[in-house]
């Protein structure tokens, strides 16, 4: 009964909160924009000593590269980025593609980034976005999220880790290396 | 023949433009509902809407290679989720929006914006919807790059409250000085300044009109940091001062008042310094706040009606490992950043902490005995805070925590007033292709009186011991288990839980998750009640809708470096995410 009770309830949330009836027509709007190759936002990183490199720029140098947002205290992401890390050099063999991982930490837990990296002898290119701007104009609310980016277009998204996740990465990035 | 063509050609046109529409614009999508119940155990739900949903949406759409512009609207219907801020009201409203436009040279920002000036001990505007946190400007900023190693960042605005903004100003400036760059150091080596200046004006009216303290209305802080990093080795230093301002006088729990008589300065200092290579990296830290909590709006520095801290111009976060299991979610450190007397029921006074932290990780060697095929992965990590060790007094003689005449000296380095110490250690052991592990031991102590200004003098040592596997079956599915315990003779004694999650693809998983606080105690809000959990998830590329149903522990709940009281409830969370 709770079950049909619940599934009540929602249905009454979705169709009636005001809000909800702009979204669903946003959403089916949206919908049809799916697959869109936005270009990589323009946003000021830090580099682990400090010095500020902008996304474009580093666009601009790597035909392909891979983005990931991650975070010292993100299960998760580590997970990922340890998978990565074992595969990382075939990748670069096979689709000359270059990892860019870029934290969220914040003051809390930055300071542990460079310590951690080293420590867990990942080769990316790790860089900061401590206020999370990037990750704001990406959209999303939690971490991992990883992106293709081909010529500075974003090509392919992605939310989320589970394991084994990195061979289907792989899969998305054999399709953008000519 | 013709026609056809025509219309051919027609439609690619408008097809190209609706591209290019849909190429510039990003839209993302954010929806978290909670449905509370009522509970056997807990008792009835007693507030009014059992039914809530927050809605985030978010458009950015990019005119030309140099303008942009976005807009964020925000929906809390019927209310904000239990425990959130109440300051965020409306059914659906317009909570941001801005016009930026920015060249190599040149970055200006109109409407709302978030900054961060160095660590974001003296400024920090930022959002965290998973905590009910945002505190934009809303105003202006202008970013200026003289050379392609300095940044002068100006702003001025007023901080978002809810749908509005703070009564108070802020003035902004910042200057990052690449001087490896503009001196020509090698490049091994990278010494990176920044100095920065922010201000909150305020007006204010005294309670008492016969005063004549001098109250500021404008309160500056000023800081100066350095990163310098040296091959392998790196070091970064902070320090912030902050200008005369009034503080609060707790006599009654919600009241908010100030003590006219006397206002107090503030200061901040932050050392890192750190040594890795490849395998190997070791991290310590220290910091000391004294009196730094710092709101656009004097009134919100009251706890109990702010416990989210909404409109905190800075950010003052705890320095201590942030752990992911549930167990280890019970003790945990908060930051004692500001000045606070509070004079009713036992009397407590507090002006800020002193701490540091130490993180070691070692990566045993493939094919070493300890190491095994695929290697091993150490971290160790140690905290240690405490209060500041202060000396209150009183010039005419009245008990302090009655006196509006109290003053107070702190010493600089003292750590004996102790109020959190932890030790973790945490093993990544990979076994073969498909299996590996995660071990995690913490030892520590909390003093629960100090942290949670409770009235009995108690304080908690426990010990915590996770193991958390996962076996990968390929294709995309795999199984992890996670078993905990905690153990103490303190507080609510013993718990245990555990975790099991399946994923049947890379898409799609499920799990369960319990918490049980077996033995007797004098918690009886927690005693022998299964915190049980049950939930699943679905991901497609940037999509994700996940469904929870179970029991949430109240207390002391920190996510992300904010702690704040929550009720204990019941009930069905929903979330779906997407970006376009």
């Amino acid at each position: 009964m709770s079950i049909i009770k619940l599934f009540v309830n929602l249905m009454f949330i979705i169709y009636y909160t005001k809000m909800n009836k702009i979204i669903l027509r946003s959403l089916l709007f949206l919908g049809l924009l799916s697959h869109a190759q936005s270009p990589l936002p323009s946003i000021e990183l830090k580099t682990l000593s400090g010095q500020f490199i902008k996304t474009d720029d580093i666009a601009s140098n790597n035909k392909l590269m891979i983005v990931s947002l991650w975070a010292t205290w993100c299960v998760p992401c580590k997970n990922e980025l340890d998978a990565v890390a074992e595969v990382y050099e075939d990748w670069i063999e096979e689709t000359n593609v270059k990892y860019f991982a870029i934290s969220i930490d914040d003051s809390r837990t930055s300071k542990r980034i460079k310590p951690m990296i080293d420590g867990k002898d990942w080769e990316f290119e790790i860089l900061l976005d401590e206020n999370s701007e990037l990750k704001r104009s990406f959209g999303v609310s939690t971490v991992p999220f990883t992106v293709i980016v081909k010529d500075g277009l974003v090509v392919y998204k992605h939310t989320g880790y589970t394991p084994g996740y990195e061979d289907e990465l792989y899969e998305e990035l054999l399709k953008f290396s000519e | 023949m013709l026609t056809c063509f025509v219309f051919a050609q027609e439609e690619t046109k408008e097809t190209s433009i609706f591209k290019h529409f849909k190429n510039n614009l990003s839209a993302s999508y954010e929806s978290n509902t909670q449905w509370y119940l009522n509970d056997s155990k807990f008792g009835d739900f007693e507030e009014e809407e059992h039914l809530r949903s927050t809605n985030f949406l978010r458009l950015d759409y990019s005119i030309s290679n140099q303008f942009s512009a976005g807009i964020q609207l925000e929906s809390y219907a019927p209310e904000n989720l239990l425990n959130n801020s109440k300051l965020y009201d409306k059914d659906l409203g317009v909570a941001t929006y801005y016009l930026r436009y920015a060249t190599k040279k040149l970055d200006i920002t109109l409407g709302y914006f978030y900054e961060q000036f160095g660590s974001g001990l003296i400024l920090r505007a930022w959002e965290d919807r998973a905590l009910g946190v945002n505190t934009a400007i809303r105003g202006a900023r202008l970013i200026y790059y003289p050379s392609n190693s300095i940044k002068i960042t100006t702003l001025y605005g007023k901080q978002r409250k809810g749908f509005e903004v703070s009564d108070g100003d802020i003035f902004g400036v910042d200057a990052e000085i690449d001087l490896s760059k503009t001196l020509g150091i090698l490049s091994s080596n990278s010494l990176v300044l920044g100095l920065s200046y922010v201000g909150k004006n305020e007006s204010y009216t005294k309670a008492d009109e016969t005063n004549t303290t001098d109250i500021p209305e404008l309160v500056n802080a000023v800081s100066a940091r350095l990163d310098y990093t040296h091959q392998n080795f790196y070091t970064n230093i902070e320090y912030i001062q902050k200008s005369q301002d009034l503080r609060l006088n707790n006599i009654i729990p919600n009241i908010v008042t100030f003590s006219e008589n006397e206002t107090f300065k503030g200061s901040a200092i932050s050392w890192t310094a750190g040594y890795s290579q490849k395998g190997f990296g070791v991290n310590y830290n220290f910091r000391r706040l004294e009196n730094m909590r710092w709101f656009s709006e004097r009134a919100q520095s009251n706890a109990n009606n702010n416990p989210t801290n909404q409109l905190s111009v800075n950010y003052l976060p705890a320095l201590s490992k942030q752990h992911d299991y549930t167990l280890a979610n019970i003790y945990l450190y908060q930051s004692q950043p500001g000045l606070f007397i509070e004079s009713y029921e036992t009397p407590l006074i507090k002006a800020g902490e002193i701490g540091q932290f130490i993180d070691v990780f070692y990566n045993i060697k493939k094919g070493s005995f300890l190491g095994g095929k695929y290697g091993t992965k150490i971290n160790l990590n140690m905290s240690y805070w405490a209060s500041l060790a202060s000396d209150f007094s009183d010039p005419t003689g009245i008990p302090y925590f009655v006196s509006d005449n109290l003053t107070y000296e702190t010493e600089f380095i003292n750590f004996k007033n102790k109020l959190y110490t932890d030790l973790n250690l945490e093993v990544r052991k990979k076994w073969s292709k498909r299996l590996k592990s995660i071990f995690t031991f913490i030892n520590l102590y909390y003093n629960k009186s100090i942290l949670e200004s409770k009235i009995d003098n108690n304080s908690v040592r426990a010990w915590i011991g996770v193991a958390d596997g996962t076996y990968k079956f390929g294709k995309g599915k795999s199984l992890r288990l996670e078993l905990q315990h905690l153990s103490t003779n303190d507080d609510a004694r013993n718990w245990m839980g555990g975790t099991v999650e399946y994923f049947f693809n890379s898409k799609f998983g499920l799990y369960v998750n319990d918490s049980y606080n077996y033995e007797d105690s004098k918690i009886d809000q927690d005693t022998k009640i299964h915190f049980f959990n049950i939930g699943g998830s679905y991901t497609k590329g940037a999509s994700r809708f996940s469904i929870n149903y179970g029991r949430q522990r109240g207390g002391l709940l920190c996510v992300g470096g904010i702690c704040r009281p929550v009720s204990q409830n019941t009930g069905v969370t929903i979330n779906f995410t997407t970006a376009f």
